[in-house]
């Protein structure tokens, strides 16, 4: 895909990468087809993206998130970071932006982590900076649906976001624990209360709880979301004045079964664990040896994702779904490219507000849509293609 | 002090109720393993001491043995260590005592028999529940034969309250599960696929249950024992409930029962090691109760018609006991086994099992004494 708008490169744009997993690669890929400025891969071990740099025409410097004086000096002449390492480090890294005066974007902070990043924003705001929190497709894709939607309401009762996922690639070898993104990220999702908004008060529902099925559009079809721990809750409910708010994504039956056990006979456990003279983390131990697990090797992928956002008034029901098939791509493009896009639009000018912001308060809507739509992301509004 | 039996891994599940039940009789125990932490209430009776034992160190363990002035050691450690025990005792000259070596283990136990007649020691194999009380079942049933052609042998168990409780060693049971069986088929041992479907069974008091074939060392012992007998099939048929079986079955599909070393933090690590300790935190519920089924049928002849011969022992829950379940019948058997070669109730000298060494008639009694009964054809005996 190539839909560069501007051949002249303008090697005074420059975004940085912070870390190059699986949604950092995305990320790099995105913004290689269509950034007209200069990116920057920063990874602990620089000699592991050498070959992507070199393709994509990147630069890299080292930079450790554990380690954040290698961040402030790495983030140098950055425009913007998009950090695409663990969330337990958002805060580190935010503080560095600070520090280094550079712009600011994450993928989510499952709702703990967004709570104490939003404090940050009058030091970002002083700064000069902005800082985008939780945008990829869940949060992110989820807060601008709502935000666009509100916009057709005369007050906002409810909302409703729900996530399904259909699998019809065909596969070569299958993980025995196949997982659409970071396992260490699941671990917390099934261990964490989830929280729900309700009646105008945050409550603390049991994890993996509210499974029940629900009929998505074709070909996604029955699904059984369950309530998960997500940071739209931590905003939505202020910034659109909701009632009632709530997160509910989809696995597969086997998948629950599987992290239900783990999580049961104490292998996601915090707890410390002895064995022989050593002491190790339980969930520590069981996330490295899952990373032991033959992967998943497609033969065709073929993946179909609804993001939905139901945003109600009490006369009014709008439905919003971003759709997004991922032939011979996996759909976590949903994921890498809003960042890509906001980065972007950070560096180019067309975001300029100071401060912390959750994706539904600085981002242009319509814009963001069109975007999305030209990586094939289309948006609905009650059926209806808007983009 | 010196003591009447020495425990090696008293430190694990069976070795506790072993060392309970010898203490329990009045005996003196010295508890041997590495993990003093799990022990801490034996050590609260008069006649028990702990002493660090790691059974890769044979030479510091041989000294400790006798050191201990007693002249039968228990193996309830993992079967892995059942060599270096083994050889142990023979420097020390301790009888000698296991809970089995499945098959592997089993051939290379049976290549020590000179050396135990040798020194006029006994070396007791597959003295807990299976093998163990099937054994001695087994030999009860053959006994009562002329010819027997054919032997099915297994356990199955249940628990009121369907929450996952390690029924055993985790090492062994995924050493069960993974490895490929060897079985008695036609009078020639034969290798099979690993944990294959056996169908779905019916036993006493239990609801009906898949059954797998694993690994076991019944085959080769009672081809041993009642080859002369004409004995032509063994299939051994190990049932789990449900609700076990589904999470065994994911935590070595999910790589928790590896043995290949990880490295995390720059320690190596094997999952398997890391599996057992977490799942050993996992206790039995207030109000748990399990029921477990050790099984055989026998199928032979007598006065030239045939006879079939099925042999159960039930054991459920007892109290006093109730945070092992039904384990007690494989840490009480082999701590009844010990006590009746340490009152010269067993002579044999050399490697033996179970079937060929133990008498059935008394044994059965001191399994009846912890509510352990045994049915033939559906009649208690004991
Ligand atoms: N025949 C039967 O009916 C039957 C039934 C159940 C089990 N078994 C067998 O009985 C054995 C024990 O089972 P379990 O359920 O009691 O297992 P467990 O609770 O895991 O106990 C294993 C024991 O082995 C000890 N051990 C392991 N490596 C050692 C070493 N290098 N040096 C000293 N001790 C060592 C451990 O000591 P530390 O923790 O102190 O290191 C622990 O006491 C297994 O082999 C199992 O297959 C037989």
């Amino acid at each position: 895909m190539k839909i560069k708008t501007n051949s002249k490169k303008d090697k005074n744009k420059i975004i940085g990468i912070l870390g190059l997993g699986s949604m950092g690669k995305i990320i790099a890929k995105d913004l290689a087809e269509t950034f007209n400025g200069k990116a920057i891969y920063l990874a602990r071990d620089v000699n592991s993206v050498k070959n992507l740099a070199k393709k994509n025409d990147a630069e890299i410097r080292y930079a450790d998130v554990s380690k954040p004086k290698t961040l402030v000096k790495a983030f140098k002449n950055i425009d913007v970071v998009i950090h695409a390492v663990h969330h337990e480090f958002n805060l580190d890294v935010m503080k560095a932006c600070l520090k280094s005066k550079t712009n600011y974007i994450d993928l989510g902070g499952l709702y703990h982590y967004t709570k104490k990043q939003l404090k940050l924003n009058n030091q970002f705001k002083k700064n000069n900076l902005t800082a985008v929190l939780g945008i990829g497709a869940s949060p992110g894709i989820t807060n601008v649906l709502a935000k666009y939607a509100s916009g057709f309401l005369d007050k906002v009762e409810n909302i409703e976001i729900k996530i399904g996922y259909k699998d019809f690639s065909t596969y070569k070898q299958l993980s025995p624990l196949s997982a659409s993104y970071s396992i260490q990220t699941i671990f917390e999702e099934f261990s964490w209360k989830p929280a729900v908004f309700e009646n105008g008060k945050i409550k603390f529902v049991e994890p993996i709880s509210g499974r029940e099925e629900y009929k998505f559009p074709k070909p996604v079809g029955m699904q059984k979301p369950q309530y998960t721990i997500h940071s739209e809750i931590a905003t939505l409910p202020y910034t659109l004045k909701a009632k009632n708010v709530s997160f509910k994504i989809a696995f597969d039956d086997d998948f629950v079964d599987k992290i239900k056990m783990l999580k049961e006979i104490g292998f996601i456990s915090d707890e410390e664990i002895k064995i022989g003279k050593n002491k190790f983390n339980t969930k520590d131990v069981s996330l490295e040896i899952l990373k032991k697990l033959p992967k998943t090797i497609p033969k065709r992928i073929n993946e179909y994702e609804i993001i939905r956002a139901v945003v109600s008034s009490k006369h009014k029901k709008i439905i919003m779904d971003a759709k997004i098939l991922g032939i011979n791509e996996t759909i976590d493009k949903d994921t890498g490219i809003p960042p890509s896009i906001i980065a972007q639009m950070i560096a180019d000018g067309k975001i300029a507000d100071k401060g912390v912001f959750p994706p539904e308060s600085i981002i242009p809507e319509e814009d963001f849509f069109k975007e999305l739509s030209k990586r094939k992301i289309y948006i609905y509004k009650n059926d209806k293609k808007i983009n | 002090m010196l003591f009447d039996f020495v425990v090696l891994g008293a430190t694990g599940e069976e070795g506790n109720i072993t060392s309970k039940d010898l203490l329990e009789s009045g005996y003196s125990v010295l508890l041997c393993g590495r993990n003093k932490s799990r022990i801490k209430t034996l050590l609260k009776y008069k006649k028990a001491k702990f002493a660090y034992v790691d059974l890769n160190n044979i030479e510091k363990t041989a000294g400790i043995l006798k050191k201990s002035g007693a002249k039968i050691a228990v193996n309830c450690a993992e079967l892995r260590m059942n060599i270096n025990a083994m050889k142990a005792c023979l420097i020390s000259g301790l009888h000698y005592l296991d809970l089995g070596g499945l098959q592997e283990m089993t051939i290379q136990q049976y290549k020590f028999d000179k050396d135990f007649k040798k020194r006029k020691l006994t070396a007791l194999l597959g003295c807990g529940s299976t093998p163990g009380i099937s054994n001695v079942m087994a030999a009860y049933a053959v006994n009562k034969m002329d010819s027997v052609e054919h032997i099915e042998v297994g356990f199955a168990w249940d628990s009121n309250i369907k929450k996952f409780i390690l029924p055993y060693s985790i090492e062994s049971i995924v050493h069960e599960l993974t490895t490929d069986p060897i079985v008695l088929d036609n009078g020639k041992f034969k290798k099979t696929k690993a944990c294959t479907f056996e169908g779905a069974l019916k036993f006493r008091e239990i609801k009906k249950q898949n059954t797998y074939c694993i690994v076991h060392s019944e085959v080769f012992t009672f081809k041993r024992y009642f080859g002369k007998k004409g004995l032509k099939f063994v299939h051994y048929k190990a049932g789990f409930p449900e609700h076990s079986f589904k999470v065994l079955d994911a935590i070595i599909k999910l790589g928790f029962g590896s043995k290949e070393p990880i490295n995390i933090n720059g320690i190596n690590l094997r999952p398997i090691d890391f599996t057992r300790e977490v799942l050993k935190k996992i206790d039995r519920p207030k109000g748990y109760k399990e029921t477990e089924d050790i099984w055989i049928k026998v199928y032979g002849k007598y006065g030239g018609r045939p006879k079939k011969i099925e042999m159960d022992c039930l054991v459920k829950t007892l109290k006093g006991w109730e945070d092992v379940g039904s384990n007690i019948n494989t840490g009480m058997s082999i701590s009844i086994m010990a006590q009746m070669l340490n009152k010269n109730l067993i002579k044999k000298e050399g490697i033996t099992a179970p079937e060929e060494a133990v008498p059935c008639k008394s044994f059965f009694e001191e399994l009846a004494k912890r509510k352990m009964y045994i049915y033939e054809n559906n009649k208690r005996i004991n």
